[in-house]
């Protein structure tokens, strides 16, 4: 039937189209925002945004939620700054064991953050929200408020080092990028994520242990959510306990935006790159074209609303809420 | 070669299964019927590994096993094929066939698509269904997904040394009649290599099917029927524990109706892709019973009555006056009632009590100023309750708690006690059982006999014939023909057949 | 005992208990003075999370509500002067007006209530930046106290902001059990299908709830800036996530149908009991934040009645 192959077509390209757009839009106003260097701005500013969309994804693949990224970014950002100061303070002295530590890290507080939505049966919304403050609260007790710096030109080369034009940390998002699309397609885990979302007591009654699938994914996310941190240690040469701050809330809307239900078991980590492109082609258009800074927030909300009707299959859902 | 004996099981104030002897043999198909809550369910749950018996063994090849979870059971090579919709829809088809066996394809980590597409068309071709295993399964219609049903259940075969048991509940739910044809064949041929245990509300489809039938009542097998032995009636009446009337459908009670008063009408109304041209006239106290298959047609038109869809062309008229805005409320305001198919998703609230759910259509009548008179809420679902014989503890039950019949009286007298004389009933008798059924006959000759005009979707073909003033047979979203239905010359099985397929 | 009969009454058990707890650590938390004014500080929060029972009541979540009281503050402290006590009136109309357009994109441009109310909190905070210039602003005092100065002072001991907050937990309540709205977000919640299937206006009825949200939303901003004497675009930040605690730890779960405003009210307290309970326990403010976090886990845990809940996501 070429009636429905049509539209399903449509679906499966309309948040890529709504983003081809937005940059002809913007390009119109203002030709400067088609350009290498601008391109690179925003692929910065999504860079660490994105390994925070992927790592949710999988949780919203789901169908359930995970509120605790501004936490355990905060966290894992303050202690990776702590740990690469401790190790040298810089990459090639033994700095670089930060990375893996901070890694391990993520994925244990993930793996936290999934045992007590699961072994306690709490709602996945108020345990990863309860998982944030605990996280916020660990980073301002560590800090005691202060801001931890890195000074090491060769980490800090994630930002400054740039081929083609854009910089490292660009491509280290983009092979995590990879190893998130490679764990949605070719791995077991990766499809019982889809399962679950699917279907969860179906998925359980075909002998899947669910459980063991839903910690597992919020122990992914908690690694997803460390390189993200690692990413804005980066960009930002610092870390303190509102490191975090705003992911939470760009990260869901970019993830929506992308084509990812929050009902679960629809969309990928292509949608939550197409998505978190989106968000942040508005943001910095909105600038480029010389927006005053205090209607970029109502026009992000409302281009939002806009990219969310042009972009998902909202018919798919017989409640939504 | 699997046998229960004397399985117990209890719960809390229900005594579930009362010491069960079942068995069956190599290539044998068993049919299992009784009333709701007579057992089946516990029984099969016991027998797929759901449930562990409090007492007595389960025996294979005499050797006594024992069953953790469904998991273990399956090893053991016995496997379900569960009623509908237990395959997830957003998955492929071959994911669903291998779900939680997903190990044998990979390699270092990574799942080999080629190797379990090639497995799956395997499974596939064992139940003859020719459709790429990498089809996302919402796009398979019922039947087929009942097919991937059965060969994700026969993926058994190749796991398991030693013989299959597969039961079967209530596979035939969701089939159009040349559907369940096909998939009895299937089934027979089948039992070259499985056992199969076959769950039905249908009891004429459990006597052509079964080799042997078991008969539940209150949680005890009261007879083992060999093929033929028996007549429906006479299992009936074991299940029931009494003689079912033979006039079964009321017919006794059919009364012609007012062709004076004209109720509703459709003239030429048309959704595109769904029904097209249909035209038709509802009088009071007339049964008219829409035939037809899956998907023929026979929702859409109730949904149009009831305003959830807007026809792109026809109108509806509803006691002479043309719909023009079609919503849900502006249907019910001219009193047309909605009997939804769907009894726990949009025929009752559940969580909500018996009086809630009985004034959610009519809470204007109940109300000054948007402010409910709860009193006067209660009496009349207190009314109600005692009219219908409906089985709640109050009017303040959770109606989430109720069994299936008592839930559908609900749902009757929502809008009986609110006035209604338009009654669309979709589906009003699924599920439920002998004893259920026969009430909600009995209220649609009551509300017939009221004057109410009945548009009436059945779950069987007999039943259709049994109830209806009138039957109108639609075929892919347009009417074939209209048959008068008087008691004494009604339509034959066979004469709707003829314009349905 | 059955469980199953003590589970409903978890919420307000674990509130008697840890005031207890505190209690008997010192005793002067328990004096009625202390317990009053504690209950009284609270209130801008209480009725924030009042108005999001009825988002989380029908399956939504409103996360505007923090930016309408933010929006309302400036609005309340631009138009004072202009227009005094009317400019409640004013302030609810828009608190009004912005929940149901988050209502109209939830229900008829079908976006989910996370992301429409997240952009229409977005649109607020413009709003408030741009009516207030970007910078706090102040009201003036003796209009303040004329005009809106009841609000703030004390009946005997008893802070007026109680009253204020019990005449509107009465109204909620009496919307909630004894109107046909309250009725139909009930079967709007537990069960939305059938809902329609009953021919109830389910969109109309979702609209309403997003716009009761908020407009208590903007009641607690007004009572804000009337605290503050003053207004400012980020001035309520921080309030969001503690008011959807409050209505989640009172047993309103996000699937719907469950809880109501009763429950929140006694969530509010738990939320308001642990928070002082850190000053008795002589916990740091370096500590505050992740103790709170843990206990709340702890709470959740506890108060949740996961018999209503059939599958936990």
């Amino acid at each position: 039937m070429t009636g429905r192959f049509s539209r399903e077509a449509v679906i499966r390209w309309a948040p890529l189209l709504v983003l081809i757009a937005l940059v002809i839009l913007f390009t119109a106003i203002n030709p400067q925002f088609f350009s290498l260097r601008n391109f690179a701005r925003i692929t910065i500013s999504s860079a660490p945004a994105l390994m925070v969309a992927v790592g949710v994804t999988f949780i919203i693949l789901m169908g359930s939620i995970d509120l605790s990224m501004e936490g355990v970014i905060s966290l894992t950002a303050v202690l990776f700054c702590m740990a690469f100061v401790r190790f040298g303070g810089n990459l090639a002295a033994g700095g670089w064991l930060a990375m893996p530590l901070i890694l391990a890290l993520g994925a244990g507080i993930g793996f936290v953050n999934g045992l007590i939505h699961v072994r306690l049966r709490i709602p996945s919304f108020m345990a990863s929200l309860a998982m944030g403050f605990v996280g916020t609260g660990a980073a301002v007790l560590l800090t005691g408020g202060d801001i931890v710096k890195v000074d090491d030109d060769v980490f800090r080369g994630l930002l400054t080092y740039r081929v083609l034009g854009f910089p490292l940390m660009v491509y280290v998002a983009v092979v995590f990028l990879g190893l998130g699309w490679f764990l949605q397609t070719r791995t077991t885990l990766g499809r019982n994520f889809y399962a679950v979302g699917g279907g969860e007591d179906l998925a359980h009654a075909s002998g899947l242990n669910v459980r063991r699938v839903r910690i597992a994914g919020f122990t992914l996310a908690g690694v997803f959510y460390a390189v993200a941190a690692i990413l804005q240690v980066a960009k930002l040469g610092q870390a303190e306990s509102v490191t975090g701050a705003n992911f939470m809330f760009i990260s869901i809307t970019s993830v929506v935006v992308g084509g990812v239900a929050l009902w679960g078991g629809v969309g990928g980590v292509w949608n939550a790159l197409v998505g978190v492109l989106i968000v942040n082609t508005i943001n910095n258009g909105m600038v480029v074209i010389g927006l005053p800074d205090y209607v970029q927030d109502g026009m992000l909300g409302l281009l939002v609303i806009v990219a969310v009707v042009l972009s998902t299959d909202r018919r798919a859902a017989i409640v939504v809420k | 070669m699997y046998q229960l004996a004397h399985v117990d099981k209890k719960f809390p104030g229900v005594h579930a299964l009362k010491s069960v002897d079942f068995q069956i043999g190599r290539g044998e198909i068993v049919g299992l019927v009784g009333e709701n809550g007579a057992g089946k369910s516990t029984l099969m749950k016991v027998i797929y590994g759901a449930y562990q018996p409090d007492g007595g063994q389960i025996l294979i090849d005499g050797k006594t096993v024992r069953f953790a979870n469904p998991r273990a059971a399956m090893e053991q090579g016995i496997g379900m094929v569960f009623q509908e919709q237990s395959l997830i829809a957003n998955l492929t088809v071959m994911e669903n066939i291998f779900l939680g066996y997903e190990q044998q394809f990979v390699r270092f980590g990574v799942i080999n698509w080629k190797a379990m597409a090639a497995a799956a068309s395997a499974q596939l071709a064992k139940v003859k269904l020719e459709i790429d295993p990498a089809t996302i399964t919402s796009a398979l219609s019922f039947a087929q997904r009942q097919l991937v049903e059965l060969a994700k259940v026969l993926t058994l075969e190749e796991r398991v040394q030693g013989d299959l048991v597969i039961l079967l509940d209530e596979p035939t739910s969701v089939l159009a009649e040349d559907e369940v044809k096909l998939l009895f064949k299937l089934v027979r041929e089948l039992t070259a290599r499985a056992s199969f245990i076959f769950v039905s509300h249908r009891m004429d489809e459990v006597m052509e099917l079964s080799d042997r039938i078991y008969v539940m009542k209150d949680g005890a097998v009261v007879d083992v029927v060999a093929r033929g032995e028996k007549t429906v009636e006479q299992i009936q009446h074991k299940m029931v524990g009494r003689n079912v009337d033979k006039e079964y459908y009321r017919e006794q009670r059919q009364i012609p109706y007012d062709a004076g008063r004209e109720l509703l009408r459709m003239e030429g109304v048309s959704l595109p892709g769904r029904i097209s041209d249909i035209s038709l006239t509802l009088h009071a106290g007339e049964v008219l019973c829409l035939v037809g298959t899956e998907g023929s047609g026979r929702e859409a038109i109730l949904r149009t009555i009831y305003g959830m869809r807007t026809p792109l062309t026809g109108t509806v008229t509803i006691k002479g006056q043309e719909i023009t805005r079609f919503t849900p409320r502006n249907a019910v305001e001219r009193g047309v009632g909605y009997v939804p198919r769907e009894r726990k998703i949009e025929g009752i609230v559940a969580g909500m009590n018996v009086y809630e759910n009985m004034t959610l259509s009519q809470m204007g009548r109940h109300s000054r100023a948007g402010v409910l008179r709860i009193g006067g809420e209660r009496a009349l679902a207190r009314d109600w309750i005692s009219r219908l014989s409906i089985k709640a503890s109050s009017e303040l039950a959770d109606c989430g708690n109720l069994s299936g019949g008592n839930q559908q009286k609900v749902v009757l007298a929502k809008w009986r006690s609110g006035g209604s004389d338009i009654m669309l009933l979709d589906h009003p008798t699924r599920g439920l059982d002998i004893g259920a059924k026969e009430d909600v006959y009995d209220m649609i000759r009551d509300m017939s006999e009221a004057g109410v005009g009945i548009v009436l979707v059945a779950d069987t073909l007999e039943e259709a014939i049994g109830l209806s003033h009138s039957i109108i047979v639609v075929k892919d979203g347009a009417i074939q023909k209209r048959f008068d239905c008087q008691p004494g010359a009604k339509p034959s099985l066979y004469d709707l057949l003829h314009y349905m397929i | 005992m059955d469980f199953q009969r003590f589970k409903p009454h978890l919420p307000w058990i674990t509130l008697l208990v840890l005031i207890a707890l505190v209690g008997v650590v010192d005793d002067t938390f328990l004096r009625p003075a202390n317990l009053l004014s504690l209950a009284g500080d609270i209130v801008p929060l209480f009725i924030m999370a009042l108005g999001l029972t009825f988002a989380i009541y029908i399956g939504g979540i409103d996360l505007s509500a923090q930016s309408m009281a933010n929006l309302i503050t400036v609005v309340a402290s631009v138009y004072l002067a202009s227009m005094g006590a009317w400019v409640a009136l004013l302030c609810v109309i828009v608190g009004f007006g912005l929940g149901m357009i988050s209502g109209y994109v939830t229900t008829r441009l079908l976006v989910p209530s996370f992301i429409s109310t997240l952009a229409v909190g977005g649109v607020a905070f413009s709003l408030a930046q741009y009516l207030s210039g970007q910078r706090a602003l102040n009201m003036d005092a003796m209009q303040r106290d004329a005009v809106f100065g009841w609000m703030i002072g004390k009946t005997g001991m008893i802070p007026n902001e109680l009253f204020i907050a019990a005449g509107l937990l009465a109204i909620t309540l009496f919307i909630e059990r004894r109107t046909t709205l309250g009725r139909a977000l009930k079967a709007v919640g537990a069960g939305e299908p059938a809902a329609a299937a009953s021919g109830l206006n389910v969109a109309r009825y979702k609209i309403l709830a997003f716009a009761i949200s908020g407009a208590l939303a903007a009641i607690a901003g007004l009572l804000f800036s009337v605290k503050l004497s003053g207004g400012a675009p980020t001035i309520a930040n921080g309030f969001l996530l503690p008011a959807i605690v409050a209505v989640l730890v009172g047993g309103t779960p996000l699937t719907g149908g469950v809880g109501g405003v009763l429950n929140t009210a006694i969530g509010t307290l738990i939320v308001a009991v642990i928070r002082a309970s850190m000053l008795y326990f002589d916990i740091q403010a370096t500590q505050q934040q992740m103790v709170f976090g843990l206990v709340l886990i702890g709470a959740i845990a506890l108060t949740i009645d996961r018999a209503k809940l059939r599958i936990v996501k």
